[in-house]
């Protein structure tokens, strides 16, 4: 045998090997430290992409951001309650100046950082002046400059009234001013917050515990571990009894361990389609914008009857999921006229309607041009890609020539401008409604898919220049729909979307789990909000 | 059996693999609607009487997947090795003509076998926009140095036969004396050469899809296939990767007996054999 076929060999007894230990091969954070204990201490597993990278530091992302979570190690003013409602952590109380562009906050006294000083308003505004300085994640904009009033009173000066402030305040950790570095905060965070950074082996596990001079409640749980996992991995240390609660996903949802319960929390993490709402053309750069087929809005609407939500739920997410109707499904600010029920009959009703029918092969037809949509889904995401090919297959059925394509995020985003691409959204406040459907002063259209109501965006703007955030919920529930016009079935339709992931979780039976909140995007940190409130029974 | 010689075995083996790689890849082209088609009805079927390979997570059936992978792989395969191959020739044969050009051609050639082939497809295949088109570009511009080289050996060693010499001494154009004298004598080396540079090709189009930087991830290749089992194997689905990997094993070593059989009919040594 020659010496290239020796080597070819080679190369595939080499990929062989690769394939077998590709799944040991991050299975090994070494030092797993004995699980379970004692009865105030819990292991848990979370994905890789979990680990902050650029640290504990709220001001480069920390709690705040696409992932939005608690801060832990950080106290906030406000928190977000198990109904999506306001309460308070630090503050004591806020109002806001009948203009809207004065927040004034009081907070508690006896708040102490972990190195012993105390917290004053004059930490508060420095957090809220640096993050508006270095925040990479949130939009600081609104805010003119925070200014500490007394020891124990903050006042916002915002260059816009915001209504939905509060929501801001609830992910903005705050950090001590005089033992803030931004170069070496990140590592070694010091706060306020319920739990204080133990240890931090990158690339492996965060160690935490709880803070002895907390001013609230003193946790249950003293000590929590986080190991960085991938998701077989995750697996296997459940199997082996390695870790109390791991993150994972429908594809194990079959499986059984002895000792371990698989557990579903109701999320808002949804996934969804933009259906570009204008004409095909190009915008000023020359980059294609607007998709011909979704433009009319007979189509989209179609499009949104004619899925069968519960059926994806069950094919692709073995049944762990809810339909999804809006970006913030069962959240205080969304609007229940977003429900729709599936009918097949009534969309190709409205395809007909549209002047798209039925040719011979079983595609639409309009003038002799074919019904056809290209779909895209992010290459990395699985989940991602059967929810994109159960739709392109229901298209199908509803007579709408579908191909699908994996793309990265590097092109997805300007693609998505002419092409429904499948995108996953929910957050814990009314701000993504605004950053989806809301026009920019400089294209006249919507950011992510084009799209322009100009009754949505004045709902939506009213909804931020209004005091009171109970008023506020009603205007962005008729920024959906208001009776005559919004996104929603019989408005404008703009984007489909399809269903809310379960987060699922591996539970080890005798670990009491608090009562969740509705999860928002982004399977990760969520998770242990009240990990303080655990027990073990 | 026995009264065949060994060249005619050797010629029955190479029309065996040949057909048998012909098949394979209509057959790929034929299944390639049925490999894309979800049902997932039928999702993570162990292989049975309906689907000989099994089902994956979208219930797609895996005998028409892997045959389609296979297919494809084979004609990346075909693209990727013929153009690295007449790439060789044309750099071979310049370099073993002139000595400036010698110099430049020779220090590419080590520049390129000094950087880890796999790396140099990643990178090519990613500046090339990924997809169908990186893959091809990306294998077939890092797989002609060691044929090169071959070639080049041989070129210089061509130049200093008697024939040659004596055609140059007798004033035939140099350009007469390459088609005439050189290339005939390079064709084996050439096909040899050609041949064995396809299970390298697939090989390589595999593992740079299986690493996520070649083709989309609907495409039924073979290393999205194997890429994509590797969430399974936990949970026990060792069809997803057993057969689609075995299939390459197989299809490679075929190739490679090719290779090998051709390399015997054209090898002045051992044809006559």
């Amino acid at each position: 045998m020659s010496k290239k076929s020796l080597l070819s060999l080679l190369l595939t007894a080499a990929l062989g090997a690769g394939i077998l230990t590709g799944c040991q091969g991050t299975a090994s954070p070494s030092p797993t430290p004995a699980s379970s204990a004692g009865k105030d201490s819990v292991v848990i597993a979370m994905d890789t992409n979990s680990e902050p990278a650029a640290g504990f530091d709220p001001a480069f992302g920390w709690g705040a951001g696409e992932h939005v979570h608690e801060p832990l190690i950080q106290s906030t003013l406000t928190v977000t309650k198990p109904d999506l409602t306001i309460g308070y952590d630090l503050a004591t109380g806020y109002s806001v100046s009948d203009d809207g562009l004065t927040w004034t906050v009081t907070i508690r006294d006896d708040a102490r950082f972990t190195d012993g000083e105390a917290l004053t308003a004059e930490d508060v505004a420095f957090t809220y002046n640096t993050v508006k300085e270095s925040s990479s994640v949130n939009d600081f904009t609104m805010l003119d400059r925070a200014e500490a009033v007394d020891e124990t009173t903050v006042a916002f000066h915002m260059n816009t009234p915001f209504s939905i402030w509060p929501y801001t305040m609830a992910v903005v950790g705050i950090v001590p001013e005089h033992a803030y570095d931004s170069a070496t905060y990140g590592q070694n965070p010091i706060g306020s917050g319920r739990y204080v950074l133990k240890q931090w082996d990158k690339g492996q596990q965060i160690i935490l515990e709880a803070n002895p001079d907390y001013y609230g409640e003193a946790p249950t749980i003293r000590r929590f571990t986080i190991l960085f996992l991938e998701e077989d991995a995750a697996f296997l240390a459940v199997q082996a009894g390695q870790v109390d609660l791991a993150y994972t996903s429908a594809t194990y949802s079959d499986q059984s361990v002895a000792g371990y319960s698989l557990t579903a929390y109701r999320t808002v993490d949804n996934r969804g389609f933009n259906l570009p709402a204008v004409p095909a053309g190009t915008d000023a750069q020359g980059q294609a914008i607007g998709n011909d087929f979704t433009s009319d809005v007979l189509v989209r609407r179609a499009i949104n009857i004619g899925i069968d939500r519960e059926e994806m739920i069950e094919n692709v997410l073995n049944g762990y999921g809810t339909p999804a109707y809006s970006v913030c499904d069962q959240l205080p600010w969304y609007n229940p006229a977003s429900q729709v029920e599936y009918d097949p009959e009534a969309a190709a009703a409205l395809l007909d309607e549209a002047g798209w029918t039925l040719g011979s092969d079983g595609i639409r037809e309009r003038d002799g041009v074919k019904a056809e949509l290209h779909l895209l889904y992010p290459s990395s995401d699985s989940v991602r890609q059967a929810l994109c090919a159960d739709f392109a297959q229901q298209l199908q059925e509803l007579g709408i020539s579908t191909s699908i394509e994996g793309v990265g995020w590097d092109t997805a985003y300007d693609r998505a401008q002419s092409e429904p691409l499948i995108w996953g959204w929910g957050a814990h406040t009314p701000m993504e409604l605004y950053n989806i459907y809301h026009t920019s002063a400089d294209t006249g259209l919507a950011g992510y898919s084009p799209y322009a109501n100009a009754a949505v965006d004045s709902y939506m703007d009213q909804a931020l220049q209004c005091t009171d955030l109970e008023t506020s919920y009603e205007l962005w529930q008729k920024a959906q729909w208001d009776g005559s016009t919004g996104v929603t079935q019989e408005g404008d339709t703009p984007w489909v979307w399809l269903v809310n992931v379960d987060h699922l979780y591996w539970v080890r039976e005798g670990l009491q789990v608090a009562e969740q909140k509705i999860h928002p995007h982004g399977h990760g940190w969520s998770i242990v909000n009240n990990v303080d409130q655990w027990s073990w029974s | 059996m026995s009264r065949w010689n060994q060249r005619k075995r050797t010629l029955a083996l190479l029309g065996c693999a040949a057909l048998l790689l012909c098949a394979v890849t209509v057959a790929g082209l034929l299944f390639q609607p049925l490999a894309m088609e979800t049902d997932f009805a039928n999702k993570q079927l162990a292989p049975g009487p309906g689907h000989w390979f099994g089902t994956d997570w979208m219930g797609r059936d895996m005998l028409a997947r892997t045959l389609t992978g296979l297919s494809l792989s084979i004609r990346i395969g075909l693209l990727t090795a013929v153009v690295s191959a007449l790439l060789s020739v044309l750099l071979g044969v310049t370099a073993a003509l002139g000595r400036r050009a010698d110099a430049v051609i020779s220090w590419c050639i080590d520049l390129f076998l000094g950087i880890p082939h796999i790396l140099l497809v990643m990178l090519i295949s990613l500046a090339f926009g990924r997809g169908f088109v990186g893959v091809v570009a990306g294998v077939s511009l890092s797989h002609w140095p060691s044929l090169a080289r071959v070639i080049r050996g041989e070129v210089l060693q061509l130049r200093q036969t008697t024939y040659v010499r004596a055609a140059e001494r007798l004033g035939v154009p140099r350009g007469r004396i390459i088609r005439r004298h050189m290339l005939p004598h390079l064709l084996p080396q050439f096909l040899t050469g050609l041949i064995l540079q396809f299970p390298h090709a697939i090989l390589h189009e595999a593992s740079v899809t299986f690493l996520g930087f070649g083709l989309s991830p609907e495409q039924p290749a073979i290393g999205v296939i194997l890429s994509e089992s590797m969430r399974y194997l936990t949970t026990g689905k060792w069809w997803l990767a057993l057969f689609p990997g075995l299939s390459l094993v197989l299809v490679v070593l075929l190739f490679a007996a090719l290779g090998e059989g051709v390399r015997r009919l054209l090898h002045p040594a051992s044809a006559h054999q």
